[in-house]
């Protein structure tokens, strides 16, 4: 097939965003009575897990932690030890960024016999996460990109290269991701629109805002409520001054309860002079995020230490978290952002010991 | 299980997953055929038809050109072919239901607008054809572990589908005379985008002809370490399998019947029969014939009969009823010798004998109601409860509030050490009263509560109720929690206040 240029799946018909959530609701809620019905049906668990992924990714619901320990705390109950249920218990302790934990699944799922693909397929992520072993998470990317072709590949290859600062190289996977999709639900495109917009907004070290707003804008129009998108877009608009914009972005998404869009708003609301409710929407912020520390500390600790390191002005938590985050998982990306806060936050100390491992990554 | 997530790819978008296929005569009036094809597995309760797919059915007239060990069936041209197209929603209001509309092309090339869920259905002005399109209790009777071959409890119970219905006149449509047999399949084909060049249409995403082509025949677990062949094969085009994949999907049909025929440690079928048993469901359409009965009992009977070396002598097809995995694995284990039976015949509801033929949704939710009469005034005890994060519940040993208004969060940890957070919903202190949504902490699903204080007489009357989504057998411990929780919460209000007099 010819493509004409500029023609990616982002412009392919694919199911409208409205009807793709409602049906992700649906289905999520529907799974979960089946498995609380039974719990002892591990790929019932398997489903609900996918679920809650695709709903903390694409909706913003970071409930959906709190449903998936939930979940794993009935497969104890139920002793449902099955190698499977093993993996969804790794599956969980990686989407609360547990990564030690998680590996220790991986380990006790191998030897009950869970599929070694699968093992695998985990094992890179967490290893891609934390930093771990980059090259040869690489030279699997890459082999794997090349044998399947299918978006989610080049999605992980893009995103490694991302972290690899190779932006260019990273462009050019997540479109291939784009031209490789064939099918069409919306979630998987909106991700790759979304990564490239975070691409060039944020992680490429000299920003293309306009590069960037084009990217967002192109995931919220496939996937309208898409929360991520809509704070990182709303940021961006934010600094421009276009704070109507901004604010029009944010406000359908506070309900979901993620203190980060409470944090955003404040800061919006502050900058058009709007004091009370900034005020107030800052105090949810900062409840909301205290509370998701408290519950899910690995998984929120790099958003912590950002807010805190902002608008929540408070640098001791916010170094506190970022160190956190950096011992957990000791990317390129998490050095800085310690290293940073330390610079910002008069620690000379800690500021020259993380550059030095920053360095040496 | 039929035809439900039978691939990688068909997960990837659920509302294109089909999951069966339905050719039978309608119970309402014997002239007419109806044809139906379900999508979404497992979709809930407020699934909504993708509006990037063209959902068929296509028909070809069918013949019987081989009996016995040469036994074929040969379809012709040309076809006859329904499909449905969907909207985007559409809202009359912030908070009303959304609307999705529909439209279905048939073989003439007559459309016909529809609305998705209206129970009457669209019917064409000369009343020849008429559809309906939405939930639907899905009528699959999944009774088996196939993988272990062990009867157990229907695994599709209370689940819902999305269900396109097409009933016609079988004469004027199908035109009986220059034959009655005809094969059928239903496919989900993403839309061609607009500019697109000629050619390029977009690959196939799903397809289904006979029930468990792909789950039970190319996907046979008890083959072992094989590759997994149903996005290849979903991925073929009905009526023409490439020429040179045949021999690849014959020999996974051929290995898979023969670990079927020997599961009961029994062999069952010759060689030869095997072989022509293969190569019959290759060709994967569902045949049905307009002429004869088409009953519960009389699913692959054409089928059947032919391979065994008779003329058959019922329509085949399929009814809403049909218990069609076991039909089938009766017929691949052990040729009829002996039915095979899961765990039960019956699916969550039984088809009905009017249009559109399939049950209603399961949209059942659970409730559980207290209250308490006291001798209080309902202002003063609402200044007690009415506090989102009041902390006045003695199994609640530490409340926590997040946030302001509605949409603000309250983490309890009850006092055996539990943790529920639950979000409120709406607020109207001039009923006293609130609602609030479980996020998590109660197993159950869609948990909603309201806690509500009404004047009674010179006291008041506390009602707190909740509903959730059942969870069949887990139902009962989940009223249990929550009856308990309110229960004894209304209790300490009664030793606070005093009963109602």
């Amino acid at each position: 097939m010819i493509l004409a240029p500029e023609r990616d799946s982002a412009d392919r018909p694919i199911t409208d965003g409205e009807i793709a959530i409602i049906n992700l609701e649906s289905a999520r809620k529907r799974s979960w009575c089946r498995f609380l019905e039974d719990p002892t049906r591990d790929e019932v668990a398997g489903t609900v897990v996918e679920h809650e992924q695709l709903t903390l990714q694409f909706v913003g619901d970071v409930f959906a932690l709190d449903r998936v320990e939930l979940l794993a705390a009935q497969l104890v109950r139920a002793e449902v030890t099955s190698a499977r249920a093993t993996l969804i218990r790794a599956q969980i302790a990686s989407m609360a960024h547990r990564f030690s934990e998680t590996r220790q699944y991986l380990t006790q799922a191998e030897i009950g016999g869970a599929p070694i693909a699968d093992v695998d397929r985990l094992r890179l992520n967490v290893d891609q996460a934390c930093g771990s072993n980059l090259n040869n998470v690489l030279d699997a990317r890459r082999r794997i990109a090349n044998e399947n072709h299918g978006l989610e590949d080049f999605v992980a290859l893009g995103s490694l290269l991302a972290d690899l600062q190779d932006f260019a190289a990273a462009d050019r996977a997540y479109k291939e991701a784009l031209l490789a999709y064939q099918d069409v639900w919306p979630f998987p495109v909106a991700g790759v629109c979304f990564q490239l917009g975070m691409l060039w907004g944020e992680l490429a070290p000299e920003p293309d805002f306009s590069a960037a707003t084009q990217w967002y804008r192109r995931a919220i129009a496939v996937l309208p409520m898409y929360a991520k998108a809509r704070v990182h877009l709303a940021e961006i608009y934010s600094s421009d001054g276009n704070l109507n914009d901004a604010e029009a972005l944010l406000r359908p998404i506070v309900a979901l309860g993620d203190p980060e869009v409470d944090w955003r708003l404040a800061d919006v609301l502050a900058a058009q002079g709007k004091f009370e409710e900034s005020e107030a929407r800052m105090r949810a912020a900062h409840s909301g995020f205290e509370s998701l520390l408290e519950r899910h500390l690995l998984a929120f600790a790099d958003h912590g230490a950002e807010f805190y390191a902002g608008s929540g002005n408070d640098c001791s938590r916010a170094l506190q978290l970022a160190r956190i985050n950096a011992d957990n998982r000791p990317t390129r990306r998490a050095l800085k952002q310690a290293h940073n806060i330390a610079t910002s936050a008069d620690d000379a100390a800690v500021a020259v010991e993380l550059a030095s491992v920053v360095i040496k990554r | 299980m039929s035809d439900h997530i039978d691939g990688p790819r068909q997960i990837g978008d659920p509302s294109a997953d089909l999951t069966d296929l339905f050719a039978f005569t309608s119970p309402e009036n014997p002239s007419r055929t109806v044809l139906a094809a379900n999508v979404f597995p497992t979709c809930g309760r407020d699934a909504m038809f993708s509006n990037a797919i063209t959902h068929s059915i296509v028909v070809r007239r069918a013949k019987v050109s081989g009996m016995g060990d040469a036994t074929k069936f040969e379809t012709s041209d040309p076809e006859v072919r329904f499909s449905v197209r969907f909207d985007a929603l559409e809202r009359n209001g912030a908070n009303q239901r959304p609307i999705q509309r529909g439209t279905c092309t048939f073989p003439d090339g007559q459309t016909l607008p529809l609305v998705v869920n209206d129970e009457r259905g669209a019917s064409t002005p000369d009343g020849t054809f008429r559809v309906f399109a939405g939930l639907r209790s899905d009528p699959f009777i999944l009774a088996w572990i196939v993988s272990a071959m062990k009867p157990f409890q229907n695994l599709l119970l209370h689940d819902n589908v999305l269900c396109i219905v097409i009933e016609f006149d079988t004469r004027r449509v199908l035109d009986p005379d220059r034959g009655s047999l005809f094969g059928v399949i239903a496919e989900t084909v993403p839309l061609t985008r607009l500019g697109e060049f000629v050619g390029s249409q977009p690959p196939r995403i799903d397809w289904v002809g006979r029930p468990e082509q792909t789950n039970v025949r190319l996907n046979c677990p008890f083959l072992g370490d094989v590759d997994d062949l149903r996005d290849l094969w979903n991925q073929q085009t009905p009526f023409a399998i490439a020429d040179e994949l045949r021999p690849l999907f014959l020999q996974r049909l051929r290995d898979s019947l023969a670990a079927y025929d020997m599961h009961d440690g029994r062999q069952d079928w010759t060689p030869a029969g095997l072989a022509a048993n293969a190569n019959m469901f290759l060709d994967d359409y569902m045949l049905f014939d307009v002429t004869k009965p088409i009953t519960d009992g009389s699913h692959l009977e054409i089928e059947k009969s032919t391979l065994n070396g008779k003329a058959y002598e019922t329509g085949g097809g399929r009814t809403v009823d049909a218990d069609v995995i076991d039909v089938l694995l009766t017929w691949i284990v052990n040729r009829d010798r002996e039915p095979l039976r899961g765990g039960t015949t019956k699916a969550t509801k039984p088809g009905t004998k009017t249009f559109p033929y399939f049950a209603t949704p399961n949209l059942e939710l659970q409730q559980v109601a207290e209250s308490i009469d006291l001798d209080a005034t309902a202002d003063k005890v609402w200044e007690l409860i009415g506090q989102f994060g009041g902390d006045w519940h003695p199994l609640i040993a530490n409340i926590k509030l997040i946030g302001n208004g509605v949409g603000q969060l309250r983490v309890i940890e009850t006092v055996d050490g539990k943790q529920i957070i639950e979000r409120l919903d709406a607020v109207d202190n001039s009923t006293r009263s609130y609602r609030y949504m479980n996020i998590s902490g109660i197993p159950a699903s869609d948990y909603t509560g309201t806690l509500e204080v009404k004047p009674n007489g010179a006291g008041s009357t506390v009602e707190w109720r909740a509903q959730y989504l059942g969870n069949g057998q887990g139902d009962l411990i989940v009223r249990t929690i929550v009856s308990t929780l309110f229960k004894t919460g209304l209790g300490s209000l009664k030793s606070r206040f005093g009963a109602g007099k």
